[in-house]
């Protein structure tokens, strides 16, 4: 049997801080405001990366933050350790945890999840033809999955970074990736040949809290989207 | 040659695990209350085999289960045979076959194991007992509100009070999507959407339903605020009416059970997937498993199905949500203990850990398995830890 929680840490009901999963870097700086219009102040180590706290207070004893990588955010919510995250719609698509609602587009971190190749090969053979592509991505289901549908396998070269190298040194023929502006893509000499999906950051909650404290969650995604309202 | 260290003796398959000491005695008590609470209630044990046809217990309210059905063959037959991923179809065969014959309402209980090829959601288990109720024969709010009623008191039994009952309406927007005339392949991609409650995708497939649909995702919570957003949103008339059964069947269940924490999710409709009206599923404030999960279903097939409804608790989840048990006190008794004094002593509640031969030390053989008593010549004597 897994080993059991001790049970004096449970949570009494409607008891304890919600916690609130964000994302380092980018997306977080871009919640910033939306953040503020819903009336959350955190600590202001919250905006320093270079801050070695985790877990960061708010001014409501109600609700804590934390802050982890952003396909973190999907996991800890998933797995019931933050009720409540923000994350982009890559990372939701890429786990597609049943365990998450996502019940608001917040509309910011606006991406998209493309195909990308090399500017010297694309549009040189008919993907139609392909029975198996090799692909270097984060997002190895995603891949798989927008590749399936077309009838061709995909052989995933799962990275964690730095794919726009992959097809120049011969690891894979194209390459799946989050693309904002393409700039890192033009500088390596990469094209993007496809958009998979659109992406924005949503606000997401775990079903489970939705279920056992929905006075809370439910007041916290309707303080969001009253934030969503008033956006200047 | 292979040079890999042979495999752990101690390691099982990915999803299953040993119950020890003090857990499986536990385990197996807590299965015990709950279904008497059940038989107290004159819901009749049956015990179907661990292993049927496929064909059989694949039919029916089973299909949902093939594909996390473990299959294999039967040697003496050569037909497949599935082993059972959840009982409440063998029960429903039960019911339209053996017991075709019985009065109805029909009310029979069950407990047992079952394996599934893969773990479902975030748990890791694959093998998962079930211990559960089916209420044959009637389809009414009454009959809804009675396997709310024995669940959340078999529930009790084990100390679980400030638990909450989810009521969904797996049929609810899939007569919604129908009747207002959305395409089929925009009914799967906007299904989809509303599982996640993602409302982005809603607002993008949802169409003319776009908006209701939306009120409707966020009217989730607390039974009261969730059935006034639901009765008030514009539905095509089957829809109007599952909406209806569903606000019965919360006054049915506030009629016997009115301290119970009621939440309603009017767009969900995961669930075992052969559910046709009101579904229930148990959470522990704090716990982020299901606790029991049943509903409204069509037991047996086609034309002779019949209305039914049941509950099905996971009495592993629902262990790890209740306040710990103590185990039997273990009292250690000497060579030549006198028989009538140890059945006493066991009819006490003791464990009896019996000397085989006379021991110099008794208080240090007592401690050394793990007992917290000794007899001694005035009676149990606690040990203090060394």
């Amino acid at each position: 049997m897994t080993v059991a929680f001790p049970t004096a840490v449970l949570e009494p009901e409607a008891a304890g801080p919600l916690i609130l999963a964000l994302p380092k870097g980018r997306i977080l700086q871009e919640c910033a405001p939306l953040l503020a219009r819903a009336g959350i102040r955190p600590h202001p180590d919250l905006a320093d990366e270079n801050s070695r706290m985790l877990r960061f207070p708010t001014d409501d004893p109600a609700l804590d933050v934390v802050r982890v990588r952003s396909f973190d955010v999907a996991t800890f919510v998933a797995f019931g350790a933050a009720q409540l995250g923000i994350c982009g719609a890559d990372v939701l698509m890429e786990f597609d945890y049943p365990e998450i609602y996502a019940p608001l587009d917040l509309g910011i971190g606006a991406c998209r999840v493309a195909v990308a190749e090399p500017r010297d090969t694309a549009g040189s053979d008919d993907p139609r033809t392909w029975s198996r592509v090799r692909v270097a991505t984060k997002y190895p289901n995603i891949a798989r999955r927008h590749y399936a549908a077309r009838g061709i396998n995909a052989d995933v070269v799962a990275l964690n970074g730095a794919m726009e190298l992959a097809p120049g040194l011969g690891l894979s023929r194209l390459i799946v990736d989050l693309v904002a502006t393409g700039s890192t893509l033009k500088a390596n000499g990469l094209v993007e040949t496809e958009v998979i999906a659109h992406v924005t950051s949503r606000l997401i909650v775990n079903r489970t809290a939705l279920k056992t404290r929905p006075e809370q969650v439910g007041a916290w995604i309707a303080r969001f989207r009253a934030a969503l309202t008033t956006r200047p | 040659m292979n040079d890999d260290p042979p495999p752990n003796p101690a390691l099982l398959p990915a999803g299953l695990s040993d119950l020890l000491p003090p857990e499986a005695e536990t385990a197996a008590a807590s299965v015990e209350a709950i279904m008497g609470i059940f038989a107290a209630h004159a819901y009749q044990r049956v015990k179907p085999p661990l292993l049927e046809f496929a064909d059989g217990l694949l039919a029916g309210t089973g299909a949902a289960m093939a594909d996390q059905t473990f299959h294999l063959m039967d040697p003496d037959s050569h037909r497949m045979m599935g082993l059972r991923a959840d009982m409440t179809p063998q029960v429903a065969r039960i019911a339209t076959t053996r017991l075709a014959h019985l009065a109805r309402p029909l009310r029979l209980s069950y407990a047992g194991q079952s394996l599934r090829v893969r773990a479902t959601g975030l748990a890791a288990e694959r093998q998962i007992a079930q211990a559960g109720i089916e209420l044959i024969g009637p389809d009414s709010p009454a009959a809804d509100a009675e396997i709310v009623q024995v669940g959340a008191e078999a529930l009790a039994a084990l100390g679980l009070t400030r638990i909450s009952f989810d009521l969904t309406l797996p049929q609810l927007v899939p007569t919604l999507l129908e009747e207002a005339g959305l395409p089929p392949a925009a009914r799967s991609a906007l299904g989809r959407a509303l599982d996640r409650k993602d409302a982005a995708a809603v607002a993008e497939h949802g169409g003319k339903l776009a908006g209701t649909l939306t009120d409707l995702l966020l009217a989730a919570g607390p039974a009261d605020r969730a059935l006034e957003a639901l009765l008030g949103a514009a539905l095509t008339p089957g829809a109007r009416a599952h909406a209806e059964r569903l606000a019965a069947t919360v006054a049915a269940i506030r009629a016997r059970v009115p301290e119970l924490r009621l939440t309603v999710d009017p767009v969900e409709f995961r669930g075992l997937r052969y559910h046709t009206g009101v579904t229930l599923t148990v959470f522990a404030p704090g716990r982020h498993e299901e606790l029991a999960r049943g509903g409204r279903y069509i037991c047996g097939n086609g034309e002779a199905g019949e209305p039914a409804t049941g509950l099905t608790l996971y009495p592993d989840a629902v262990l790890r949500a209740a306040p710990p048990r103590a185990p039997r006190p273990r009292i250690f008794l000497p060579a030549g203990t006198d028989a009538a004094a140890a059945a006493a002593l066991r009819a006490e509640g003791y464990a009896t850990v019996a000397a085989l031969h006379p021991i110099a030390d008794p208080a240090g053989e007592a401690r050394r398995l793990a007992c917290s008593f000794l007899l001694a010549a005035a009676g149990p004597v606690a040990l203090t830890p060394e």
